[in-house]
This record gives structure tokens, sequence and C-alpha cells, in this order.
């Protein structure tokens, strides 16, 4: 009897205190917490507008995802759609109506609930805003109206296909506010909005600082972050910092917990253990010459062909672009969804380049530039930043014969010069998180197209996936939308800009969403 | 004979009268002058307001477009926007920023004291470091001292105040840490600033008030002190001084008025809001109803500014004083004085020497 007993207890002795072990650490695992309660983070720009329904700026739209949650989210690294605010949705065939249904206690920092009249409230203000609120009216696109079924049921209603929609949900862009924000003017929404978010608006001085506040009792973050439950710190303070070297300066001696942007020419200087950087390409279309082919030596496809293959994007990247990032491949960066590498056709060969630019009769001058019947081969590019990544095209097209003016302009000129058609070349990148970016940039029917094409086949698969519900169809055809582009030479792809930011190294928690924006719900500081 | 109290009017309203008329004159033409430029500058406001929230975003739809130009009531004539918006300036109505759909008036109200700190501290610190290297420079026994220490302060205008701020930002803030490098909550974050703009402020403050303590020291006046025996801070504080401030007060008011304009370089360099910035931010915005307020807001500092220089030469020098009431003496004068002031000082010397010869 004593025998037995001894055996037994062993053979479940053993199990039973590996399970009580386990169960003890788990219990022991402290919750994430921050030893200092109040963040630094020195932004490059001042936010201009603080409602992130209205601004595309990016400084803006960190501060704001903050602030506001969304009906969904989106994973950054596998781009599945993950229900947030709304616990589920489901969307019809021809994307022209969704369903959303609402978590229940939610509420926004002036206790008022989140219900679906409030959500109502959100697209009927962004609709009625138009284009002053262009990047939301992009993603509400032929929108028609939202139906309330009841408190937590709602469906919005699109007169035509509207395939970013879904995905748009999960940006901040479309992040809801509360019903006393719906109805304020544009104005005052862009000094603060009411959100549901694990931050609130504190105070915001122009040109010098905005500060956010932990918000009481917030439980609906989404299942992506890392913990539950309110913020980890009370207060972030973004003061704005628009010199670079003070910027950096101050991350060093410590004034600064985390800077946005980092210049790229300092990476290796912070690239140590007292330090952290954060990359991530930005997701869209990339940086890239967007021609309009309707101008004659634009028009001429051994022209644009021999500029693609002319342009070495590896020495492009080495020189102006960060460490860590990749040079483009397609017409879509590569943490963009629905990305297919078009390596082989845009490989760096300027041999080939040449003997493009010989056939087409493109004779080599004695200044270095080709010409042909008497016209110069001199094309301009209109742009209104990235200025180093143009100089660094223009020396490497030099070579191949073909003269690159450069046109730099301020942001609302380069936007004057889209309006009036009055380009060879743009120099810009698109940054959305859908690939429906490559329809607004190259289709004729979008509102403010950049490119100017003339290719039905390209127009045709273009509108066909803003259509197509299935993720497998849609996908396909946006692989064919991005053979296309690159096998026309549509765009000349230069640089995938990366966001690059940095913090002292004991900071933990900052993570990008799907967007390449901040999330800093999670952020604390250790010891 | 006393002169009548309508006299004395008189003769205030022929001084004071041009003055006013030239105050008036001065803020409408910069106006005007500021109009011109901003609407024959290439480049469309809407779109650049646009732009400034819009990013990449930004429609380029021309119905949209022009809904929001008429929105903004950018596009009645050229005249009726001049007439319209110089008369609600007039009663105090600055417009509606396009960029940020604040009201002008309160953006600059809300920028004009962080202007007005560091400009008040800075004027103070040049001035007063102004005032002690040259009672240093006249009190030095030698030579050569005296013309070390006058040296000295033009550097302070051959160093760009971008460099000297990113300087004192890299010494003082991130090295030694006593001062904030930005911002304008610490209210340590005034001096940093203020140090960098004194350096070319003080500078030119230097350059005159020198020249015009020196000049003075040269005066008969002051060889009669000396022989009376007087010590030489009596003599800097009481006879050199008072003589030196026409061209001093005169500079100082066109510094007063520089600095209101707000110094675009410092305010970047440090991170603060201020007049400058706003400035260069609506340029680049486009943003035609800001910088006109600003305009006029800088153009008002600075005119009553000079009025008041103007009027404190007849406090400062009793001898440019109208005598009330009938012989106008030195009222020419007082128009031009930056110009004159040397000659009119050594003249006024003479006759003030004159005088005491012969009423002792």
């Amino acid at each position: 009897m004593s025998r037995s007993t001894p055996t037994f207890s062993r053979w479940v002795a053993a199990p039973v205190a590996a399970l009580a072990t386990v169960g003890l650490l788990a219990a022991c695992s402290t919750p994430l917490a921050s030893a200092k309660d109040t963040v630094i983070f020195a932004i490059k720009e001042d936010p201009t507008c603080l409602d992130p329904q209205q601004t595309s700026l990016t400084t803006a739209l960190n501060i704001g995802r903050q602030v506001v949650d969304s009906l969904t989210d989106q994973n950054a690294d596998t781009g599945e759609i993950v229900p947030w605010l709304a616990e589920s949705y489901e969307t019809n065939d021809d994307l022209t109506a969704f369903t959303f249904t609402l978590r229940d206690n939610v509420t926004f920092s002036d206790e008022t609930p989140l219900t679906a009249g409030v959500v109502k409230a959100n697209f009927d203000a962004l609709a009625a805003l138009g284009s002053a609120a262009s990047l939301a009216s992009q993603y509400l696109a032929g929108y028609e109206n939202t139906v309330v079924t009841d408190d937590t049921t709602l469906t919005v209603n699109f007169s035509t296909p509207n395939a970013q929609f879904l995905q748009g949900t999960s940006t901040m862009t479309l992040g809801l506010v509360a019903e006393a924000s719906t109805a304020a003017t544009a104005e005052d929404r862009c000094q603060s909005v009411i959100g549901s978010g694990p931050f609130v608006y504190d105070s915001y001085v122009p040109n010098d600082s905005v500060v956010i506040v932990k918000r009481d009792g917030y439980d609906w973050a989404s299942t992506l972050r890392e913990h539950t439950g309110e913020a980890l710190v009370s207060t972030i303070e973004f003061p704005i910092i628009t010199e670079n070297g003070v910027r950096t300066g101050g991350l060093e001696s410590g004034e600064f917990d985390i800077i946005q942007d980092l210049p790229y020419a300092d990476e290796a200087r912070f690239d140590t253990d007292d330090f952290t950087l954060y990359a991530k390409a930005n997701t869209g279309v990339p940086n890239s010459l967007i021609p309009n082919t309707s101008r004659p030596i634009v028009s001429d496809d051994a022209v644009r062909h021999a500029m693609l293959l002319g342009t070495d994007r590896e020495e492009i990247k080495t020189l102006t672009g960060a460490a860590t990032a990749e040079p483009p491949t397609s017409a879509l960066t590569s943490s963009t969804t629905g990305y297919v590498s078009q390596a082989d056709a845009m490989e760096y060969d300027p041999e080939a380049a040449e003997k493009l630019l010989d056939d087409a009769g493109w004779v080599l001058g004695s200044d270095g530039i080709r010409a042909k019947d008497g016209v110069k081969l001199s094309v301009s590019v209109t742009a209104f930043y990235a200025q180093d990544v143009l100089e660094t095209v223009q020396m490497q097209l030099k070579k191949i014969g073909i003269d690159l003016q450069l046109n730099m302009v301020t942001a609302g000129d380069f936007f004057g010069v889209i309006a009036s058609g009055d380009y060879d070349f743009l120099g810009a990148a698109l940054t959305r998180t859908d690939p429906d970016a490559l329809r607004v940039l190259f289709s004729q029917a979008a509102s403010s197209h950049w490119a100017i094409v003339d290719n039905a086949e390209l127009e045709g698969v273009l509108t066909e996936q803003a259509k197509t519900a299935d993720p497998d169809a849609r996908a396909s055809l946006v692989e064919q939308a991005q053979e296309l582009i690159i096998d026309n030479a549509y765009l000349i792809p230069t640089l995938e800009t990366t966001q690059l930011h940095a913090s002292v190294a004991n900071v933990g928690g900052v993570t990008f969403d799907s967007a390449s924006r901040i999330v800093l719900y999670d952020v604390r500081i250790a010891e | 004979m006393a002169p009548s109290p309508r006299d004395r009017l008189g003769t205030v309203v022929r001084y004071l009268g041009p003055k006013l008329v030239q105050f008036a004159f001065v803020i409408w033409a910069t106006y005007t002058v500021t109009f011109l430029l901003i609407h024959f500058l290439p480049g469309d406001p809407v779109l650049a307001a646009l732009s400034l929230k819009g990013g990449d975003a930004t429609t380029t739809d021309p119905a949209e477009l022009a809904a929001l130009r008429a929105q903004y009531g950018l596009d009645g004539s050229l005249w009726q926007q001049y007439i319209g918006h110089f008369l609600s300036a007039l009663r105090g109505d600055l417009g509606v920023s396009i960029a940020t759909g604040q009201p002008v008036a309160d953006m600059v109200a809300r920028a004009l004291p962080n202007t007005a700190a560091v400009a008040v501290l800075a004027l103070v610190l040049g001035v007063v470091t102004a005032v002690v290297i040259t009672f240093l420079a006249f009190v030095s026994p030698w030579r050569w001292l005296r013309q070390t220490l006058l040296q000295i302060p033009p550097l302070g205008v051959a160093t760009p105040a971008f460099l000297s701020g990113l300087v004192l930002v890299s010494v003082f803030s991130f090295g030694l840490g006593w001062f904030p490098s930005s911002g304008s909550r610490n209210p340590l974050g005034v001096v940093l600033p203020a140090i960098t703009l004194a350096l070319p402020v003080g500078a030119i403050f230097f350059q005159v008030f020198s020249a015009a303590v020196l000049e003075a020291m040269a005066g008969p006046y002051v060889f009669t002190a000396v022989a009376k025996g007087l010590s030489t801070r009596t003599i800097f504080l009481r006879h050199v001084l008072r003589n030196s401030l026409l061209p001093s007060v005169t500079i100082l008011g066109l510094l007063i008025g520089y600095l209101a304009g707000g110094t675009a370089v410092v305010e970047t360099v440090f991170s603060r809001d201020g007049i400058g910035r706003i400035t260069v931010d609506a340029v680049l915005a486009r943003d035609t109803n800001v910088i006109q307020g600003v305009v006029i807001v800088v153009a008002l500092v600075y005119s009553v500014v000079n009025l008041l220089v103007d009027l404190s030469y007849g406090v400062i020098d009793p001898r440019t004083r109208p005598a009330l009431g009938g012989r106008r003496t030195g009222t020419g004068r007082a128009g031009s004085p930056q110009a004159d002031s040397p000659q009119a000082g050594a003249t006024s010397v003479d006759a003030a020497r004159d005088k005491a010869v012969i009423e002792s």
C-alpha cells in the first residue's frame, strides 16, 4: 500500500506541479507599466489641423491616431482586417453596402456612448465636408447614406463599388469622433476633437507643442495591441522642433524621449545600444516620376522605357534613402498589400537604355544630350520635396544622354500644376494603405489623378479591381495593373520612402500601424 | 509776453500734424504695396491652403476648387478685395486665415507676446551690454584697450543668427542643460533666443551709441567738466550720456520696428511661436489675409514707435523743442534725425557753449 501510493502520487504530482508552476509564473508575470509618467515626443512640424478626419499630414495623423479609435484595425504584417470598435462586419458582393455591428460600452471622452447614430453622424459630416477633408472624401467616394438599424447596427451604402472603404475604416482618417465634434465647424474641429481613444487632447499651442493626456476608464483597445485597459503613461507632450539638429541633439542629451523623422544622414549615429530605431516603408505608390504622356517627348515609349532602365534605384537608395530600406521594385511599395515584384522589368541596365534611345533615333549630341530632328531630349520634373532624390536621378539620366530639368515649387503650386496639366513629369509618392492607390493615381476617371496616360486595358483593370470584393480575384487584378504600368513605363519609381524615428533605449511599445503611422497606446519607459 | 493758448495749440498742431499724416501714410502705403505684391505673385491661394492640410490627397478637381474659392471670398475683383479688406481692417477685423481657419487677429495676438518677450529681453541685454562696453572704452586709460573694446561688438553682426543660435543650444542646452532648447512652456526658454538676438541688435546699437559718445567726449563742455574736477563716471552719466541720446534713441526706434517684425530664423531654431514664423508660413501658403494682417500690425507698431521717438526729441534735448507760441526753432531737424544729429549736435554744442560763456 505504501508502495503504490508514492508511485501514483508521483505520476499525478508531477503534472499537477507543472501546471501549478505555470499558473504561478503566469500570475507572477508583471503587467506592463511605465517608470516615467510623461513621454516627450519631438515632432518635426506643426500639425496645423488636429482633426484626423480632415488632415493628411503624417505628423497630425501620428498624433490623431492616439485620440480616436476606428471601426476596424489592420494587422501591419499580414494586412488582415480585424474587428475593433465594430465587433463584426460584412460586405455585400459588389462592395456597395457595408454592415457593422458595434461593440458595447464604448464611450467618448465627453462620456457620450458610441452608438450607430454617432457613426452615421460621423460619415454624414465627413461627406458634407467634401474636399476640405480630401483623404476621407476619397475613402468615401460614392457615399450615399448610412442606415441605422438599431443602436449597435448600421449599414453604409455607396452608389458605386468602393474597394478602399473597409481598409479605410481601420485608419484614423475614418476614426470616430463624438457627436458634438461632428456638429462643430471644420475650423473648430481642427483645434480639437473628442474621440474615444486612449488619450485626449489637452492643449495645442501652434508652432510650439501639442499635449495629450490619458483617458481614464479606457478599455476597448484593439486586439493587435500588447495590453488592455488604460494607457501606461499619463501624458505625452509633442514639442514642435523643426530644426533637425535641435531634434537629434535633444535626443542625444535626453531632453526628448522619442523623435520623429530622424534624418537618414544621422542614422548611423544613433544605431547604437543607447537608442532604438524604428523604420517602416510607407505604403502605396513609391516616390516616382509620374508622366504626362500627352506631352511631346514624354509620349515617346522609348524615352520612358530608357528612363526606367537608366535609373539605378540601388544608388538612389544608398545616397538618399534609409539604410534599412529596399529600392522600389514595382508600382507599389514592398509593404503594401497586393505588391508583386516587377524587378526583372525594372532592372538597372544603362546599355539597354542607350540602345533603346539609339534605335528610336535619339542621337547623342556634342554636349552629352541626345537630340532628334533638332529637338533635344530634355524633360522637366515638378516636385515640392525630395530634391536630393531628383538630383540623383538627374545625374544618372545625364549618363545616358537625357537632360532632366528640376522644377521645385511649393506644395500649393504643385497642385496648381496638376490642376492645369502643365508638366512633363511629377516627382512625388502617394502614401495609401490600399492598392487602390494605383487607381487614384492612374485612372483617368479618378477625380484628382496625377498621371496622364491613355491605355484602355489599364483603365479597365483599375476600374475592375475597385469593384471586386473577392480578395484573391482583386489581388490578381492588382498584379495585372502593376505589370501593365511597369511594362509600359507609365511610372519610373525612384525611392521607397521610409518613416524613420528614434528613441532612447529604455522606451518600449512604439509600433507602426498598417499605414506606417505610429501607435503610442503601449508606450512605456523602463527604468 | 506769454503766448496765448491759441498760439500754443497752433504750434502743437503744426508740430504734430505732419507727423500724424506721415504715420497714416506709412501704414496705408505698406498695406497697398503688400496687397499688390501678394496678388501679383503666381500661385493659387486656395490650392496652397488646401495642400497644407491635404498633403498628397489635395483635390485638383476644377469644380470643387471653384466652390472653395467662392466660399473663401477670393472671387471678387481686385479693387473690391482691396477696398473691402482695408475698410474692415480699419474697423479692427483682420479677416480669417485661409490656411488655418483662425481669425487673423487671434493668430497675431497669440504670436505677438512671444515675439515681444524675446524682443524686450534682447533689447535690454543688447543695450545694457553696449552701454557697459562703451563706458569701459570711455574710461579706459589705454588707447589699445579702448580700440579693442570698440571692435568686439561688431562680431555680433558678423555672426549669422542661425549659427550663434545653434551653438548656444548645443553648449547651454544639450551640453550643460541650463536652459531648455525649445518652446515657450518653460519661462527660461526666453533666455537663449534673447541672447542670440541681442548679438546683432546690441552690435548695431553699440555702433551708433559709441560713435555718439566718442563725439560727445570730444566736446568742450567735457573739457570744462574735467577742468572742474568731476569724476569720469559723473561726466559720463551726467554730460556725455544725455548728449549722445538723440541718435541712440533713433536707432532704438528702428531696432524695435525690426524686432516687431519677428525674426523667423531665431524662432525656427528655438522652435518658438512668433510673428516671424507665422509670416513665413503665411507667405509659403499664400495666405493673403494673414500676410496683410501681420504687415498692418507691424507697420502700426513701427509707426507708433517712430512717432514716440520723434516726440521724445523734445524731451531729451530742449534745443529741439519749438518755442511755444512763436518762432519755430529746430522743428525741421527732427524729421531726419539720424543723418543730421551729429552735425546738429555739434552746432547745438557750440551754441550751448557760447550761451554758457555768455551767461557765466
